[in-house]
């Protein structure tokens, strides 16, 4: 099993995909940081103070859980790691050398999550070190840099943990879905449409903190949101649909034709 | 690029010239899958030999490949199984060990075939340098660090060669190897073939739907048409049962006497204008024979379609999916 592990990573650092992302959720990460330091405080109206209606002004203690934060954001990118690189076995059609190479198609799923899981934590602790460093600058040319403990420090380590969630629920789509561009569009439709549409409906809305963004959001959110789990109940809820997903694509990919 | 499959030598994992290790005996029974209301392949049963090269021969969309696929598990057959020395290929203890296969010539275009080749080698748990023994073996290794999607279909399939060759298997299964490769590449491959199994004894299965590849390659032949076994034999077997079924062309500047003769002797004679005469039903070691002891010159003496040729297209004749209307083929 580790030399399947090793044997996916080698896959993972042997093409480029895992440089953008990574690059490209740091990159978010820093904007919303900047973005959300040059507007705090201010109300919609224009005025000083802070909410309702506007961002937290900077040194409190809502302004530095909320930039702390956005590390929730990019969750979908490291879900496109992991949906990437399941489906591109089937794409690039490199399933067929895999599985003959190990026949019991489940440890290559099985290899593939841990392999997924395990990479994501470096990935996950560097987008925290720039989401940090950059709120530390931003905050800290206007007079507060975020102190690294207490609530602080569980915000920063909700969000690494969503990260790596949303890499092994993205490994387990893939498994399902294996199409790489419709795993990919599914879930973004699911995230931003679906669930969005589920969050406004006061009827359903209910239903909307069972769903992996509503558990996301329990386990992230630190502004007033809808009625939601708590966060270590967000954590495992999350946990649960990533051992579903990987589960469900394992029996399929033992059970499916490899075409 | 050469021609002689010389390169073998130098890789040290290999036994050189003498036998291979272990021969295995790979034997399909009862195999069938459908799709839909297709029968893809229907009670297939046949047997692949070690120490010698296997043509799996067949039209496109015989089953060859379905045959294939579900002899490494890759897809699940309705009935039936295929063994390697009594043994299923996921049930095998070391799977590419023991089998390597080439099905299709698949790699991640931004990955280097070197690289391609280590991740097979760690997921295999062979030591990784044998990637680079593999790539010297198919001739690829200036070819190594290069892009794979930048490479040729010729190179692409000395690639999956390299891939199946990684374990140092027994058996080798190959479909349509030949596709792609120039002249040249068919020859070298041939040459590589002919060394795995005659002189390392491996087992060695090639799907083609071309006759004379297999003719030139094969030792012996499994036919298949329409997903059932037509004829399964030695190429010289099915070659001496096919004899006197071809034609046999004779070009002569006494084109007249010679069918005069030719005719005389019972042969079936077409002439025609140009110092050519047709003989059907023959071979052309009898015609020549024949012009020899009537003492007519000749200056061609060539079978048109080689009997076995006949042969196969009368086993598999309105056997493919996509048959052409009867009498427009050739």
């Amino acid at each position: 099993m580790i030399a399947l592990v090793r044997a996916e990573w080698t896959k993972l650092f042997t093409t480029r995909v895992w440089i953008g992302l990574l690059l490209g959720a740091c990159a978010l990460v820093s904007g919303f940081v900047v973005l959300f330091t040059s507007f705090a405080g201010s109300t919609p109206g224009g005025g000083q103070g802070g909410p309702p209606g506007g961002l937290p002004a900077v040194g409190t203690e809502q302004f530095e859980q909320l930039v702390l934060a956005v590390g929730a954001n990019v969750t979908v990118l490291f879900l496109i790691l992991g949906i990437i690189g399941m489906t591109q076995e089937y794409r690039h059609r490199t399933a067929t050398p895999t599985f003959l190479t190990t026949p019991r198609r489940g440890r290559v799923v099985i290899a593939k999550l841990a392999a997924y899981a395990l990479v994501a934590v470096p990935f996950a602790l560097v987008v925290l070190a720039v989401n940090y460093g950059v709120a530390a600058v931003a905050a800290g040319a206007r007079g507060a840099v975020p102190a690294l403990s207490g609530e602080n420090l569980q915000v920063l380590a909700s969000s690494g943990l969503a990260l790596v969630i949303y890499t092994v629920i993205g490994v387990g789509l893939g498994a399902l879905v294996r199409n790489q561009v419709g795993a990919i569009v599914g879930g973004l439709v699911y995230l931003f449409v679906v669930e969005a549409i589920v969050r406004q409906i006061s009827a359903i809305a209910d239903a909307y903190k069972w769903l992996p963004g509503g558990a996301l959001e329990a386990l992230t959110a630190t502004l007033q949101g809808p009625d939601l789990l708590e966060r270590w109940q967000g954590a495992l809820l999350l946990l649960g649909y990533g051992l579903v997903a990987a589960l469900l694509g394992t029996l399929l990919a033992v059970r499916r034709d490899v075409v | 690029m050469g021609t002689s499959p010389g390169p073998r030598e130098e890789s040290p994992i290999d036994s050189g010239s003498s036998p291979h290790r272990h021969p295995v005996r790979v034997e399909v029974h009862g195999l069938s899958k459908s799709f839909g209301a297709v029968r893809a392949v229907d009670d297939l049963s046949f047997t692949v030999e070690p120490g010698s090269i296997t043509g799996f021969l067949g039209p496109n969309g015989a089953g060859k490949t379905t045959t294939l696929r579900m002899a490494l598990g890759l897809e699940r057959p309705d009935a039936g199984t295929a063994t390697f020395d009594g043994v299923t290929y996921p049930d095998l203890p070391a799977p590419v060990r023991t089998v390597g296969a080439v099905l299709e010539t698949a790699f991640h275009p931004a990955r280097s075939g070197r690289n391609h080749l280590r991740v097979y080698c760690r997921a295999a748990g062979l030591p990784v340098p044998r990637a680079d023994e593999v790539l010297a073996q198919v001739g690829l290794a200036d070819a190594g660090r290069r892009r794979a999607g930048g490479y040729s279909l010729g190179m692409r399939q000395r690639l999956a060669l390299a891939t199946a060759l990684l374990g140092d298997p027994a058996v080798l299964v190959l479909d349509e190897p030949a596709n792609g490769l120039d002249p040249e590449g068919i020859q070298w491959l041939r040459g590589f073939l002919r060394h795995l199994a005659h002189a390392e004894g491996r087992t060695v299965l090639v799907s083609s739907h071309l006759l004379a590849e297999m003719e030139q390659t094969a030792d012996r032949v499994v036919i298949v048409g329409a997903g059932r076994l037509v004829r399964e034999g030695s190429v010289a077997e099915l070659r001496s049962g096919a004899q006197g079924s071809g034609a046999v062309v004779v070009r002569s500047p006494e084109a007249g006497r010679l069918a005069e003769v030719l005719g005389a002797a019972g042969f079936t004679v077409a002439p025609s204008e140009d110092g050519r005469v047709t003989v059907t039903g023959t071979t052309p070691d009898a015609v020549g024979a024949q012009a020899f002891r009537a003492g007519v010159e000749l200056h061609e003496l060539r079978a048109e379609t080689s009997g076995l040729e006949e042969l196969y297209f009368r086993l598999t004749a309105g056997q493919e999916q996509y048959a052409a209307p009867e009498g427009s083929r050739r």
